[in-house]
């Protein structure tokens, strides 16, 4: 019965199906979705800890390798990370109280100069799916505000986001800063116009070429 | 126009198009406020560009704000950057219901309009182009880009409302645009390039189509770009029915060419940072060259910017590009 519930959780994560109420996919429609299944899955005794790494993380997995195979695009994978936040939602009160463990905190932002945020936006979402607890910084974080965040959260990994070439530049002073407020503050960068190689450049721990990558390296600094 | 599109097709030589005039308002010194908010100004950049650059046409400013802003939205206009919409305007089916279509007189759209006038009425030698953002990509600044993505599957019907209004704006502004003499419009639709082929055909072919059926004649051509597109939605491109695509540098060129029927005019690729803006003068030649062979004997070839060329391309690069165009057709 559990297992079967943590089944059509992740099916209904990996398809992109939110809640009841939403008419997508076609063949799920009018069925429960992430949040509903959720919620009767912690009455009916599943532990957060299983709902987070049995259904959500896989199904994520998923959905990324399929992304970077082209094979769904950005609607859909925002779909399924939609319906990995309404179950997420659920989950809430156990990360609060410490009865289940988040990885870490994931601070992100798009970098000052640039208003690109769907692939910011697809990437802390997943890390989110993958167990992180995510501050979003939104678009357009100025140096202050990073530097802000990581001094209110010194152990949180950075992740910044450029889609312009024009202020893949301004990355460099953010990490800058950041390091110089808290050292020990392990960096990430992404965004199309990156390389491995520039992101070594400019003093990132971290590059991932899409989300899949990102979270691999996430997972190895946090293990 | 036909006329534009049979000249590109009869021609012997690949024409040159860069979509530019950040360079014309910096040789003016003036600022991209100035250019964006006074169609006086934008009007002489593009003048300066059409008297100093050899190129095939002109372009207005890809400003993918005027739209949005006519709206309702409110806009950030910095200095020497281009504009930017601040904040979403509707967020659910009540506030997309109330949106009330703009008149003409709403925002920059009489300053666009001015701008367009008098590049038509005083560049002789060569089309001018307009310009104005597509109808996804239009309803996705209103409704908030990443939300739009998701809405199309959750809401459809409002989504679907929501294009039908940003459509309607969209064919009243190119009829003004068409009014004032231009040669044509590029329609900017890059939020579309994310989008599967069916979920373009669907979210913008159709409404980019009657822009297409309400404007385009053999005076008049419609240039659809897509920079979004990394090869998954060229037949959705193609559909539009626009006589002109105009591709970004994530695409493949050649490939574009093979997909594309052979009547329709096929712009692009350079990469306007990467190679117009960060180039040397070298590599400016190196990377037009390349292309250009490439690309050799397709005759629907147009060579282009990938997109706007951003502010601080450097005069020497856009010589550079046209020059080895030059010399490639002699
Ligand atoms: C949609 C779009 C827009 C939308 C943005 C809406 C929004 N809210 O984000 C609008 C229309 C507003 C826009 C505006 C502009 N844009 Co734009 N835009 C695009 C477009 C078509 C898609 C970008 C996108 O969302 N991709 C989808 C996402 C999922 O991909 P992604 O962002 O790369 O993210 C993935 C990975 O990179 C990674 N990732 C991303 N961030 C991070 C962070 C971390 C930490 C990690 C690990 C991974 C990671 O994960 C994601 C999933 O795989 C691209 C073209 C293209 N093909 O890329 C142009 C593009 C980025 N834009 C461009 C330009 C020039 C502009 C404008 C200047 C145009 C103008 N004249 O106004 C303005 C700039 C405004 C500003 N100051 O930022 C150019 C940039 C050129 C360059 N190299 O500098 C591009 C490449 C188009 C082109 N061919 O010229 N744009």
């Amino acid at each position: 019965m559990n297992q079967e519930l943590l089944e059509k959780l992740s099916e209904c994560v990996e398809f992109g199906k939110i809640n009841l109420a939403s008419p997508y996919p076609p063949q799920m429609k009018g069925m429960p979705g992430a949040d509903e299944i959720t919620k009767e899955a912690l009455e009916a005794g599943v532990t957060p800890g299983e709902i987070l790494n049995e259904a959500l993380i896989s199904a994520m997995n998923k959905v990324g390798q399929k992304f970077s195979e082209n094979k769904i695009f950005v609607p859909q994978m925002l779909l399924s990370a939609k319906a990995m936040s309404a179950s997420m939602i659920h989950l809430k009160p156990f990360f609060a109280n410490g009865s289940v463990k988040r990885k870490g905190i994931f601070i992100i932002g798009t970098v000052f100069g640039d208003l690109h945020d769907i692939g910011k936006n697809l990437f802390s979402m997943m890390v989110e799916g993958a167990g992180w607890e995510v501050i979003d910084l939104g678009i357009d974080v100025k140096i202050e505000k990073f530097v802000e965040a990581v001094q209110q959260n010194p152990n949180a990994v950075v992740g910044i986001s450029a889609l312009l070439t024009t202020t893949m530049v301004h990355m460099k002073p953010v990490i800058e800063a950041i390091k110089s407020a808290v050292p020990e503050t392990k960096v990430i960068v992404g965004g199309a116009p990156l390389s491995a190689e520039f992101a070594a450049s400019i003093g990132a721990d971290g590059y991932g070429k899409n989300p899949q990558e990102g979270i691999l390296w996430l997972d190895k600094i946090s293990a | 126009m036909k006329q534009f599109i049979d000249q590109i097709l009869q021609s012997p030589n690949v024409a040159a198009l860069p979509i530019m005039t950040h360079p014309g308002i910096e040789a003016l010194g003036k600022t991209v406020r100035d250019a964006v908010t006074d169609g006086n100004v934008q009007y002489q950049a593009i003048q300066y560009l059409s008297d100093n650059f050899n190129t095939t046409a002109c372009t207005s400013i890809m400003d993918l704000t005027v739209e949005a802003e006519a709206f309702g939205s409110k806009i950030n206009l910095p200095e020497n950057e281009v504009p930017s919409v601040l904040e979403r305007l509707v967020s659910d089916v009540d506030s997309v219901e109330a949106l009330v279509v703009p008149t003409l007189d709403k925002g920059r759209i009489p300053q666009y309009l001015l701008a367009n006038k008098l590049a038509a009425e005083n560049i002789k030698d060569k089309p001018v182009f307009s310009g104005c953002i597509g109808p996804y990509s239009l309803a996705g600044r209103l409704y908030d880009m990443s939300e739009i993505m998701v809405a199309i599957y959750i809401d459809p019907e409002t989504m679907l409302s929501l294009l039908s209004k940003c459509t309607e704006l969209l064919v009243n502004y190119c009829k003004a645009l068409k009014a004032t003499g231009t040669a044509g419009v590029i329609i900017a639709e890059p939020a579309a390039g994310l989008l599967s082929n069916d979920d373009c055909m669907v979210y913008s072919t159709a409404f980019v189509k009657q822009i297409v059926d309400a404007v385009q004649d053999d005076g008049f051509t419609v240039i659809l770009h897509n920079c979004g597109n990394t090869g998954q939605c060229t037949d959705a491109m193609v559909a539009s029915g626009a006589r002109a695509l105009h591709f970004g540098n994530a695409i493949d060129m050649e490939g574009v060419l093979k997909q594309c029927p052979s009547d329709v005019v096929v712009m692009g690729n350079l990469n306007p940072v990467g190679v117009f803006k960060q180039g040397s003068v070298e590599s400016v030649k190196l990377e037009t060259r390349s292309l250009l062979q490439k690309m050799a004997g397709y005759k629907n070839f147009v060579i282009s910017s990938g997109c706007d060329l951003p502010p601080h391309v450097p005069e020497v690069n856009i010589r550079a590009f046209l020059e080895t165009v030059e010399a490639y057709n002699s």
